[in-house]
């Protein structure tokens, strides 16, 4: 990390004085380093100078009609924002979409804002809840419908395919199950799954952008039946992608198997970030800290908390008869996230790609059952199958 | 819209701040009844430090419903309001909690406070408010929680931890000595030093570590206030000789809330201290002699773990609870464990008990 104490030159051409004072606009239209040491210096370099600010405006320019323009598609909805990466969202979204009425719906779906009273109630406890064999067969049922539509959509993925497009799909597999796309309208989420591109981390919103070859993909499912939710995602492959991102997402996939591992009643909850994280960080791999695993049932998310890096003061030790997911987001670079203006889509503060990987999990007497297990393919990964 | 041919007026380097958490940033919560002085407190801190940028936050974070909430921040004599956008987004899978997120984002585009103090309302947890704030260091936060400062009033603090409450309701007042680093009793001139010691004497039999202070319109040395590093190991000597000059304190009401404190010579397995407090804290597994089952509030304790060189502090809140290497070694001091624990239903011979059956090292394992 620079030292701030480290010692500038004036930019003006044969001018090496001491530099403590900076162009404002260079500083406004992102151009680093326009140093002076007195703003005689600088008018005196004026003249080349603001060629550099010409420059640069009409680069911003060209981007912005070649963004806007296109087809309609507005990739620049909040102006002044500064994207981590490559990645833009790409606007208008389609309207929201509905659920017939005979489709049991969760407490939060015809909330004006999304909430959930349910969850709301039991905010702040850790009590976790241990499910009766009714319950469990529930949640055996839902997670097997969940997993459904996760390979539906798996299917979908290739170059050219819009994330919204994906997104209407998973739509009507669950509505052709009688079941509810657990996102939609969750504090508001206008969407019905998660569709998050190279360096979003979790919660990107289907638009209308067109995969590329080369990127990575992750959709996030769950789906609500019978009063009960089941959750999982899968990070795949578009297309032809580089060794170091295949290496990523095959380290998240086994840090999420290895967690899985692991899992049994006694352990206590705390200690899959230890796991997560000594796997990640052996392939130079940072895990993300800002989203957690969570408790499902009849909640969408409640007790336990699951967070995946190391040293966390998760509360509760498993016991059968508990249910909660694990989704570990694995980053290439930085482990520290930010959120787009629309509040939902988290992105790696670096602009690097992350991945990610998720089960719901039923703790048996001796173990766990994967309750949202692939059934085909010796229950291989999808990625594993793209190769 | 400025000229592009104008030669704009230069402006001082603006060093980047820094990433990583040098300075980290205190938040103080502040708590207690109604009248007994804790915006009078308030006021007086942001008086007293008018060179410091300080936020004050009224009345913790409501139930989720709000998606805004204002913030004064006093600088240089000044009041003004901020405001803290509770953003929506998945409220449930977030590790951080949406008010300590909501502080963190203005931080970053309005500047870093010196100080962050959380006025808690009479009735609400303190000890919630604590998580809230008592985050994971690896979460690389630059907020960590200072301490807890509770206010209460001499007049009429002994009457309120009297207070008779229905079966099972925890009586909020004694609670909030019970998880207090600090304890104020303001308005002493209104009471006569018979009374004064009385509520004095109450407040150490609920909390025995505490550190009291006796003011008169909420007037007293900011050193005692501000950085407490109450939950951190900062102060881990002081912690270690206030454990050694504790005694048990009698309980003066008739209250469950109380403190039992005991100490144990020797190494302790980290395994099994870690189980112990796990079924302490989470499994309330350990029953008093009555039969109902011990609940901690806060835990407090500096522990010589086999193996380890340096003592180690163990701190918890309701819950939450953490273990923590100190910079202080054992060297020839006696490698000896003290632990202090406050809430209901507490029995010092059971839990003594258990705890030397199944913490201490077995040199044999």
């Amino acid at each position: 990390m620079a030292s701030t104490e480290a010692r500038r030159e004036c930019e003006t051409e044969d001018c090496s004085k001491d530099a403590k004072l900076q162009c404002p606009t260079c500083i406004k239209l992102g151009i680093q380093g326009s140093y002076f040491c007195s703003q005689e210096c600088f008018k005196g370099s004026w003249a080349s100078h603001k060629l550099l600010h010409k420059k640069a405006k009409e680069e911003q320019n060209q981007n912005e009609t070649k963004n806007c323009v296109e087809k309609e598609t507005n990739t620049d909805p909040w102006p002044g924002y500064r994207y981590t990466g490559k990645l833009h969202p790409h606007y208008p979204l389609t309207p929201m979409r509905s659920v017939p009425g005979n489709i049991q719906k969760p407490d939060y779906a015809d909330h004006p804002r999304g909430m959930s009273e349910s969850e709301q109630f039991l905010k702040g406890t850790s009590q976790i809840k241990i499910l009766s064999a009714e319950d469990i067969e529930a949640m055996r049922v839902v997670s097997k419908l969940a997993r459904e539509v996760l390979d539906i959509a798996a299917m979908m993925v290739k170059p050219g395919v819009t994330t919204e497009e994906i997104d209407h799909t998973v739509h009507l597999a669950c509505i052709a199950r009688n079941c509810y796309p657990s996102p939609l309208n969750y504090y508001n989420f206008p969407k019905s799954c998660c569709t998050s591109v190279n360096e979003v981390i979790c919660h990107g919103i289907p638009d209308r952008r067109p995969l590329q070859d080369g990127d990575i993909l992750n959709v996030d499912i769950t789906v609500y039946h019978n009063g009960f939710h089941g959750d999982l995602n899968e990070t795949f492959y578009v297309g032809e992608v580089e060794e170091e991102a295949k290496k990523l997402v095959q380290t998240t996939y086994e840090c999420l198997m290895q967690a899985i591992d692991s899992v049994k009643p006694g352990i206590r909850y705390r200690e899959l970030g230890n796991i997560i994280q000594k796997h990640a960080q052996a392939n130079g791999f940072s895990v993300v800290r800002s989203y957690c695993g969570h408790g499902i049932h009849k909640l969408f998310h409640t007790a336990p908390n699951v967070p995946h890096y190391a040293k966390n003061k998760a509360v509760g030790v498993m016991k059968p008869g508990h249910v909660f997911t694990i989704e570990p987001m694995i980053c290439e670079g930085g482990w520290q996230d930010e959120t787009w203006p629309d509040g939902w889509t988290a992105v790696t503060r670096d602009g690097r790609r992350s991945a990610q990987f998720e089960h719901t999990l039923l703790v048996t007497e001796t173990g766990c059952e994967i309750l949202t297990r692939r059934l085909e393919d010796n229950g291989r990964a999808h990625f594993l199958s793209q190769m | 819209m400025e000229e592009e041919d104008d030669c704009p007026e230069l402006v001082p380097i603006d060093p980047k701040p820094p990433v990583s958490s040098v300075g980290q940033i205190p938040v103080t919560i502040i708590t207690g009844y109604l009248g007994a002085g804790k915006t009078t407190l308030l006021n007086y801190i942001l008086t007293e430090q008018h060179n410091k940028r300080i936020a004050v936050i009224l009345n913790e974070f409501g139930e989720g419903s709000a998606l805004e909430k204002s913030l004064a921040v006093s600088q240089a004599g000044e009041l003004y309001e901020e405001w803290l956008e509770l953003r929506n987004g998945c409220l449930c899978c977030s590790v951080k909690d949406n008010g300590l997120k909501a502080i963190e984002n203005l931080m970053e585009k309005k500047g870093k406070f010196d100080y962050i103090l959380l006025e808690t309302t009479g009735l609400a947890d303190p000890g919630a408010v604590a998580s809230m704030f008592w985050v994971d260091a690896e979460l690389g936060s630059d907020i960590y929680l200072d301490g807890i400062v509770t206010v209460i009033d001499a007049k009429y603090g002994l009457q309120q931890l009297s207070e008779e409450k229905a079966e099972g309701l925890l009586n909020e007042a004694a609670r909030q000595i019970a998880l207090a680093d600090l304890t104020i009793i303001n308005k002493t001139d209104l009471v006569s030093g018979e009374d004064l010691d009385r509520v004095k004497d109450t407040v150490r039999s609920i909390n025995g570590l505490v550190k009291i202070v006796e003011t008169q319109r909420s007037r007293v040395d900011l050193s005692e206030v501000l950085d407490l590093h109450s939950f951190d190991t900062e102060n881990a000597a002081n912690l270690s000789e206030k454990l050694h000059l504790m005694r048990s304190p009698h309980p003066h009401l008739d209250k469950s809330i109380l403190t039992v404190t005991f100490e144990v010579p020797g190494d302790l397995s980290e395994d099994a201290l870690n189980l112990f407090v796990q079924d302490l804290l989470w499994e309330k597994l350990f029953l008093n002699k009555g039969g109902q089952p011990m609940t901690v509030i806060r835990l407090k304790g500096i522990v010589a773990l086999a193996g380890k060189d340096h003592q180690v502090m163990l701190q918890g809140v309701h819950e939450l609870y953490e273990l923590n290497e100190t910079p202080e070694r054992w060297e020839e001091n006696v490698r000896i464990n003290r632990l202090v624990f406050i809430g209901r239903n507490l029995d010092k011979d059971v839990l003594q008990e258990h705890f030397l059956a199944r913490v201490l090292h077995k040199l044999d394992n």
